[in-house]
């Protein structure tokens, strides 16, 4: 199983028609998951401009994750999760993965973004073997 | 390479050899001596009569213990249940070492219990029919122990355990052989007719032999005619009894007795189904005839449930079999009523001329580690701060606390708290529940959700506050912080920080209110500085104006961008880091540094509890009951009853002028400090007990919180048998200079 690695963004909560218009910037590719309709995680994102006076926008460093590839999210991740995965393509997915609350974004390659709150990285590494 | 078939197992410390073939309860015999003491054997796994402790694992049946060389037993001793582990050392602290077991998972069309005659029969006709089946069988070393619904059959194996998923299950475990009731029936050198055989086809001598009932067929022994009526003998039995229809009865002395009573069906299994598909075959299947009703003796070896104490339990209206089995524990024990339960049900057709169906059924059929019934299932997850492998490197020993690993203690938590009391002390605080919320509503909403006033705490301040349900019944507590005119924190306890978002997600919903919700608990991390040399601490880390008692900022402190709050738990002036999770390690060891020759020492939970208690402070969850109002805490303070609403005031109003009957209290006591939970007693009644109870170094005697839920209310109650006083909280700094200082 590939490491799990800090994955530094944006979090922002704000009217979801507002996260819906809103323009990301990063330094690298920015992934954005739509965690709820008022609530974004963008993973790589750095800075946003969003149309709500009242949005929450916090630095968050508070994630822990792991590109997998097709092969490596077969091997790693699907056998540990007991429930329905989502068919569409990309998308994201929340449950847990091997007991620990974790989120996927999904991707078209059949690879994902595996995610969780750091407090429980040592937890799911342990896990996921 | 498979184990010798021949040698030496360890029993009690002494070689004992064993031959091939030998199962332990056997190579235990053919010595001369006993797998357990007292009890008919039926060395089927039936019974619990011969249960030892293998290899550490306790309450194995050796008769299903196949001996290998070097294998350690140690026989039970004569009571019931095997002592439990010393609890002399409750350091809850320490990890036991961990017993890995693997799984293996299958899915088939069909799964076959049992490999007997019937068992292989299904076996063969499934495979004709093209089915996928699978054939588990206890003598091969697959033991069932489960069946779930699905169905789903959990086995134990030689290496581990297998789940396997099938269509259908089919139980093909034959039949058991009764047991006897009667006096003497925990005599050793009893078998069933079965055991009997086994025993002679392994050349185990078996002395002077007498059977009762059908007498195994190749086994020399001697039949005694008519009705079992006791056994006879010291220890061992000597003598069996039987009587013939005139009551006449007839000594046989004897070293060995057999007993050929009777069959009942094994189909534990079947029960356990309930309207999963699994049926029973063979003898599993079939309605034996049930042994006639035990008039003395021990009916259930397992629990010790005499017919005496049957009777006792019927007497008390317990006259169903469910009810008579909760009541006597009869069936409840090792195993499973596989002796007791015919012997049960024919007790009560002979009360009640109607023989009950049998007791339900319930995995795990067999005993089982707690690593074998774990096995491959997930536990919840604990979460660790950022700050987990500091609190090792600092010899923390941590516990699991809110959800959460935390450091219970440092290694002397009396110097931690002397750290808080007199000089300064770091917390890992991170657990803490951290909500933003924000929106044009956000002073409405929070004015409908807590019972204080929100609307005049100015930008910058902050302000404690409970959090009641519609009952008024606390649920959880914490501080409002706010930040700017349409923003706030709100923090919430450790353990109540999941529920608080749900709470405050859910009634902004309700309410329809414009309001965003942002839970920070675990992207934030918190270190809590506290101590009379705190504020010097924060200075030197570049806080040159830390903020008063109350107030908090956004700054940085030793290059970390923190959100400080000046507030106290410990009773001392205390600041609270909210800090990014990746800094955190970062910020600890500056601090650390800066306060080295300020005496700086981290504190753990222990020492925090101790503190906290010294101050009155209410921890929500241990102090507090599901049923707990602010009056009942003594905390009507932080209830602003004038508002128009909050949610809670109905119910608080309604109840306010009712006469209370419960009150979280103060007490000391001199000395020691009695164990958290004692009963607390007045008049030679418990009137409560005690929640939170700390030796106070600075006071020099005991402090307690304690619940008295009897009126009057003492004034003085006895608490582990010592007088103890019901005094004012805050015990140690009434008026709060040291948290303002």
């Amino acid at each position: 199983m590939p490491a799990l690695e800090p994955m530094p963004g944006l979090r922002v909560v704000a009217d979801p028609e507002a996260l819906d218009r809103a323009s990301w910037w990063g330094d690298r590719d920015v992934t954005v998951l739509r965690l709820a309709p008022d609530d974004a995680l963008a993973v790589g994102a750095r800075r946003v401009e969003i149309d709500d006076e009242h949005a929450i926008i916090e630095e968050e460093a508070g994630f822990v994750g792991a590109w997998l590839t097709a092969e490596e999210f077969a091997e790693w991740v699907l056998p540990r999760i007991e429930w329905p995965l989502p068919a569409d393509r990309p998308t994201v997915a929340q449950g847990s993965v091997a007991g620990v609350p974790a989120k996927l974004w999904l991707r078209v390659t059949g690879g994902a973004l595996l995610l969780a709150q750091a407090a429980y990285a040592d937890e799911l590494a342990g896990r996921l073997g | 390479m498979a184990p010798p078939d021949t040698g030496h197992i360890v029993v009690d410390g002494h070689p004992i050899a064993f031959k091939p073939d030998d199962s332990v309860a056997i190579a235990i015999l053919r010595a001369g001596e006993t797998p357990a003491q007292g009890g008919t054997l039926c060395l089927a796994g039936d019974c619990g009569n011969c249960l030892v402790e293998a290899d550490g694992i306790a309450y194995v049946r050796s008769c299903q213990v196949r001996a290998r060389p070097g294998l350690t037993v140690r026989r039970h001793p004569r009571v019931v249940m095997p002592p439990l582990p010393s609890v002399s050392d409750p350091d809850v602290t320490r990890t036991p070492a961990a017993r890995e077991t693997a799984v293996e998972r299958a899915e088939v069309d069909l799964v076959v219990v049992g490999g007997g005659a019937s068992g292989k029969r299904a076996h063969v006709a499934a495979e004709k029919a093209g089915r996928r089946v699978l054939l588990l069988d206890a003598a091969e070393g697959q033991e069932v122990v489960a069946v779930y619904a699905g169905p789903t059959v959990v086995a134990r194996t030689g290496t581990g355990m297998l789940h396997v998923r099938s269509g259908e299950v089919v139980v093909a475990t034959g039949a058991a052989e009764f047991h006897p009731v009667c006096a003497g029936s925990q005599l050793d050198g009893l078998l069933t007719a079965g055991a009997a055989a086994r025993l002679h086809r392994a050349g185990v001598d078996l002395g002077v032999t007498v059977a009762v009932g059908t007498p195994p067929a190749g086994v020399p022994c001697t039949v005694a005619a008519g009705r079992l009526v006791r056994f006879e003998g010291e220890g061992r039995v000597s003598a069996v009894v039987t009587a013939d229809n005139s009551g006449t009865e007839v000594t046989t002395q004897c070293d060995t007795v057999v007993l050929g009573l009777g069959l009942a069906p094994r189909d534990m299994l079947a029960r356990m189904a309930g309207d999963a598909p699994v049926r029973a075959v063979g003898p599993a299947a079939k309605e034996h005839d049930l042994p006639p009703p035990p008039t003395d003796g021990v009916v259930c070896p397992c629990s010790g449930t005499t017919v005496d104490d049957l009777q006792s339990a019927w007497d008390r209206g317990f006259g169903e079999l469910e009810l008579l089995k909760r009541a006597s524990l009869a069936g409840v024990g090792t195993c499973q009523g596989g002796a007791c339960l015919p012997h049960i049900r024919s007790w009560i057709a002979a009360r009640s001329d109607t023989v009950p169906p049998p007791f339900t059924a319930r995995p795990a059929s067999r005993q089982i580690t707690l690593a074998e019934a774990s096995a491959d299932t997930y536990i919840d997850a604990f979460r660790r701060t950022p700050l987990h492998d500091e609190h090792l490197a600092l010899g923390g020993r941590m516990d699991r606390f809110g959800g959460w690993w935390r450091p219970w203690h440092y290694g002397d938590h009396i110097a931690e708290y002397w750290a808080v009391r007199e000089a300064v002390s770091l917390g890992d605080v991170s657990t803490l529940g951290k909500l933003v919320v924000s929106g044009p509503d956000v002073v409405e909403f929070l004015e409908r959700l807590y019972p204080c006033n929100v609307a005049d705490i100015k930008v910058g301040r902050s302000r404690y506050a409970l959090l009641l349900n519609e009952r008024g019944h606390v649920i959880d507590d914490g501080m409002i912080l706010r930040d700017d005119e349409t923003r706030f924190v709100l923090s919430f306890t450790s353990g109540g920080a999941a529920n608080a978002e749900m709470w405050v997600r859910d009634w902004i919903e309700t309410w329809g209110l414009r309001v965003h919700v942002l839970d920070q608990t675990m992207s934030l991390a918190a270190v809590n500085i506290t101590g009379p040399l705190a504020r010097t601490l924060l200075q030197r880390a570049g806080l040159a104006d830390p903020p008063r008692f109350l107030g908090h900022v956004h700054a940085d402190v030793a290059g970390v961008p923190c959100h400080v709050m000046r507030l106290s738990f410990t009773g001392e002036a205390a600041f609270e880091l909210h800090h990014p999770v990746d800094r955190s390690i970062e910020l600890w060891r500056a601090l650390m540094e800066l306060g080295a020759d300020l005496g700086i020492r981290p504190h753990g939970l222990k020492a925090l509890f101790g503190l906290r208690l010294e101050k009155g402070h209410v921890i929500v969850g241990m102090d507090s009951e599901m049923d707990s109002t602010p009056r009942r805490l003594g905390m009507d303070w932080a209830v602003r009853m004038e508002k128009p609403f909050f949610i809670g005031k109905p119910s608080l109003a309604r109840t306010a002028p009712l006469p209370d009957h419960r009150r979280l209290t103060g007490f000391t006591i001199p000395g020691e400090a009695p164990t958290e939970g004692s009963p607390i007693w007045s008049g030679g009644e418990i009137v409560g007990h005690v929640t939170g109870s700390w030796t106070s170094p600075v006071l020099g005697h005991a402090v307690m919180l304690g619940w008295l839920k009897r009126t009057p209310f003492p004034d003085r109650v006895e608490i582990d048998g010592r007088e103890a006083v019901v005094a004012p909280t805050p015990f140690y700094d009434p008026e709060g200079h040291r948290a303002r200082a």
